[in-house]
């Protein structure tokens, strides 16, 4: 009847070209429906920093704010409570944040005070155990959990406990310092939470 | 031969036929607002005189000032000085700020809000819209439309624009008055090129928040029917192949 | 690496013995008739905008708000804040209307060609019964945006079912879950749309795929390829005229979808409204049901049928007639095997009144379109001058396209079973023009 010989190299060429174009055809069509699950502008917009005068804070007052749905917790560490800072680091799980806690803030914040400026702490307030909001008791006198209390976190829950930094005691549930967000200095007065000197957040 | 594909051409055809039709213009005829979205430097003047004439009392609630910066190809201070005249942050939607309840008691009515205006009603209604105000001492505030008479909306662009006023046709007694034209009867600060021109402006930047998808999907679009018709033509390759067995 | 994609294939063998012999069943050794022309992509095609429907509707779920405060600014949010949300929602609102564009075509050859007559009668009602269903898809889909069409159409179809008597009033209100369309009726159509009715199509798809399988395609000549010789060169025990389905028609129809899958691409990043064929310049006006659209007319694809519905005049203080017109020109679908008893299948070997009446009948059911839609509207006064009376013509126009629609079924029974239909000598074999 008619010509019998297949050309099996040209079918094999023909198939697997377009089988190949028409994957990159089929990925470049997921591509769209994977990239709608991330943030959209509504949540990137409720997430957007905030900014935050630091002016009508006292020295040993908290301030908390919101960001991103979290608590952040803005300290004026008085003189007393930086000095006994330093006086904590035996007692402490990771007082240098490079161990454990080495991803718990960013670079600026890893220092003995965790902040830009000794004195203002700005930390998201969740306890790394179980995500309980920490109770500030920044008085140094002795406590029920603790005779010899310098200042920082209680937390009610599981009854872990941070100094005036937010790094973690030994002997207690969390194992990690609490998290330092992104954040900068708009001016001497005024901070942004959420994005720091470099950019994104 | 022809009688095979009767069928087969009568199909294209109508399709022919039908898409034309579907393109074919409904409605009173209106001049056409010859917007064009791609036109940056438009939307920007568009989206300052909507900012300083219309926001007062529209809304645009889904369009985010975030948006019209990246869109308009303008900086976060650029929008936040020039447009932004409440305290909105960079990532909320333009809200007017007169209290919907306050407008309601002025005008009777909220004035609508304008993200989907031209999508509702063609840029054509709106650019004709906004060159077809004039003075009306019949109505309570004023003013009137022709393309929607009787709307309670003051004119906002009257200092742009000037003053019109509506000259009547010459008709026989007891016939309803009839609008021939409208005439400018009081220049403003722009000739009248100048005006059609920011109205156009005006309608473009309503266009593209009606839709500010619409800045990229074409670009989208060429690569994926290209790249569609290509594959088109690979299949067509590999089906001639497989169809030499099929006698 | 082959190795491990052979054992794989040889343990899932082992314990479910019948998977491979049913996939030759369906593909490879599915012998289908060699001469299917441009007609016979529409099925496939429609398969594709089936799985392109529920793909992006499910992704549209993710963001949209089903409740009547919430659902048109949840569109917005899709069009305007979600990554790419206003394509997933143009391949929405396109895939709808091709689905029709393609359902129509699909339907069309099936009356052309006769496939609908013994013994596919099964798959045509299945069929029938997907185009019904599909219907109700569509129609609750449309009312999801909740735009001022949304609720205007809603209105407007659910009140139709007021027309039946006795039942009427409560029915509608049954329906809506309230006494205008409200959050009730969006929350409930949702729950139908996203889930009920795509189940229950995904079904009848599978079951109108095996009905056709238990007897076979039919073709462009009618001609039954199992009655003909036997023996291809894939098969000797199998018709000569047939050739597996895959590889020959998936091929085939490889190219149709690219084609197709152009012509979706065109329309939905260039013209995704279609000048608001596709998507209504009303609709972009949330529901208001104080402010009613100067024109309800439902999307282009019911027109044919809701013109039915006006063009039926009010008789005995009633208009169910109207309805019942409108029930009636899908039901006489329906009964085609049994209206059309001739015995030759396709249309190229029919009598000469057939090819007119069939021509006839697609003219009216465009005519009908047209009527619809309004369109003779803007014809008519460009055609015969601005100040005709539009009524009186719309009403002359629509009602002899009613009547050349259920014409046709009259005439076809009265050509068929009273002997008037002259056909052509069928032939023997499939006649294929390569």
């Amino acid at each position: 009847m008619a010509n019998e010989v297949v050309d099996q190299g040209r079918r094999r060429f023909l198939t697997a070209t377009t089988a190949v174009v028409g994957g990159v055809g089929v990925v470049a069509a997921v591509v769209p429906f994977i990239k709608s699950w991330e943030p959209s502008a509504r949540a990137k917009a409720a997430g957007a920093p905030v900014t935050q005068s630091l002016k009508k804070v006292e020295p040993g007052q908290q301030l908390i704010v919101a960001w991103r749905s979290l608590p952040v917790f803005i300290v004026n560490r008085t003189p007393t409570q930086l000095a006994a800072l330093p006086k904590q680091d035996p007692r402490l799980v990771d007082p240098t944040s490079t161990g454990s806690s080495v991803d718990q803030q960013p670079k600026y914040a890893q220092n003995g005070t965790r902040s830009i400026k000794p004195e203002w702490l700005v930390m998201v307030g969740i306890c790394t155990h179980l995500g309980c909001v920490p109770d500030f008791v920044g008085e140094m006198k002795p406590e029920p959990f603790d005779p010899n209390w310098q200042g920082g976190y209680y937390c009610p829950c599981h009854h872990s406990r941070y100094d005036m930094a937010g790094r973690v005691y030994q002997g207690v549930p969390a194992p990690k310092n609490m998290v330092i967000p992104p954040y900068q200095y708009l001016d001497d007065s005024t901070i942004q939470i959420g994005v720091d000197a470099q950019g994104a957040a | 031969m022809i009688k095979r594909y009767i069928s087969t051409i009568a199909l294209a055809l109508g399709l022919l036929l039908g898409t034309s039709a579907v393109m074919a213009d409904e409605g009173p005829e209106l001049p056409s607002a010859a917007t064009n979205i791609r036109d940056t430097a438009s939307l920007q003047r568009g989206a300052h005189l909507f900012f300083n004439y219309c926001v007062g009392c529209h809304s645009l609630k889904y369009e985010r000032y975030e948006r019209i910066a990246d869109d308009l190809g303008l900086t976060q201070a650029d929008v936040m000085n020039n447009l932004n005249f409440t305290d909105a942050k960079f990532g909320d939607t333009v809200i007017s700020h007169m209290p919907p309840d306050d407008a309601q008691k002025f005008f009777g009515k909220a004035p609508p809000d304008l993200s989907l205006e031209v999508s509702a009603k063609g840029a054509d209604w709106v650019f004709a819209y906004l060159n077809s105000f004039y003075l009306d001492p019949k109505s309570p505030i004023g003013w009137n439309n022709t393309i929607l008479p009787n709307a309670a909306m003051p004119f906002p662009l009257w200092e742009l624009q000037g003053e019109q006023t509506a000259v009547m046709k010459v008709g026989k007694p007891g016939d309803d008055a009839q609008i021939e034209k409208l005439t400018l009867s009081h220049p403003g600060r722009l000739t009248p090129e100048q005006y059609q021109q920011a109205t156009r402006d005006l309608t473009n930047f309503l266009e593209y928040v009606s839709e500010p998808a619409a800045l990229e999907r074409r670009h989208y679009g060429i690569w994926v029917v290209l790249f569609l018709l290509a594959f088109t033509f690979l299949a067509y390759l590999l089906k001639k192949e497989y169809w030499k067995d099929v006698h | 690496m082959a190795n491990v994609f052979a054992s794989i294939a040889d343990w899932v063998n082992d314990r479910a013995p019948n998977l491979a012999p049913t996939y030759r069943k369906h593909m490879t050794e599915y012998y289908a008739p060699k001469n299917f022309n441009l007609w016979y992509y529409f099925g496939s095609l429609a398969l594709l905008v089936l799985v392109n429907q529920i793909v992006t509707g499910i992704f549209l779920t993710m963001n949209y708000d089903p409740s009547a405060a919430g659902a048109f600014d949840s569109v917005q949010y899709i069009m305007r804040d979600v990554e790419w949300g206003w394509l997933i929602r143009y391949m929405h609102t396109t895939g709808a209307s091709l689905f029709f564009v393609v359902i129509y075509m699909h339907m069309f050859r099936g009356i052309m060609y006769g496939s609908y007559k013994k013994p596919r009668e099964l798959v045509w009602l299945l069929g029938m019964l997907i185009f019904l269903v599909l219907m109700a898809e569509a129609f609750m889909g449309y009312v999801l945006p909740w735009g001022n069409m949304s609720f205007w159409g809603a209105k407007v179809i659910v009140s139709l079912f007021g027309t039946i008597p006795v039942i009427g009033k409560d029915l509608v209100e049954w329906i809506m879950g309230d006494f205008l369309p409200a959050d009730a009726t969006l929350n409930r159509f949702f729950a139908l749309h996203v889930i009920a009715l795509p189940l229950v199509l995904l079904l009848l798809v599978v079951l109108h795929l095996a009905a056709l399988h238990e007897v076979g395609s039919n073709n462009p000549d009618g001609v039954d390829i199992k009655h003909g010789p036997k023996g291809n060169r894939w098969d000797a025990t199998k018709p000569a005229d047939g050739i597996p389905f895959h590889p020959y028609y998936t091929v085939k129809d490889l190219v149709g979808v690219g084609l197709f899958l152009a012509i979706a691409a065109f329309i939905i990043f260039f013209q995704p409204t279609l000048g608001g064929w596709f998507l209504e310049h009303d609709n972009s006006i949330a529901a208001n049901n104080l402010v009613t659209p100067a024109q309800i007319k439902p999307v282009w694809y019911f027109t044919a049928f809701y013109a039915i519905v006006r063009m039926i005049p009010s008789a005995l203080g009633t208009a169910v007639w109207g309805v019942l017109g409108m029930f009636g020109s899908i039901a006489l679908l329906f009964a085609l095997p049994w209206i059309d008893v001739g015995k030759v299948r396709s249309i190229r070997y029919r009598g000469t009144g057939y090819k007119v009446a069939l021509t006839l009948f697609v003219l009216a059911f465009l005519g009908l379109v047209m009527i619809g839609t309004d369109y003779t509207d803007v014809l008519f006064p460009k055609l015969f001058g601005a100040d005709i009376d539009m009524t009186a013509w719309d009403n002359a126009f629509g009602r002899l396209m009613t009547l050349i629609y259920f014409g046709f079924f009259v005439f076809l029974w009265l050509y068929t079973h009273l002997g008037w239909e002259k056909t052509k000598p069928v032939p023997e074999r499939v006649t294929t023009h390569d």
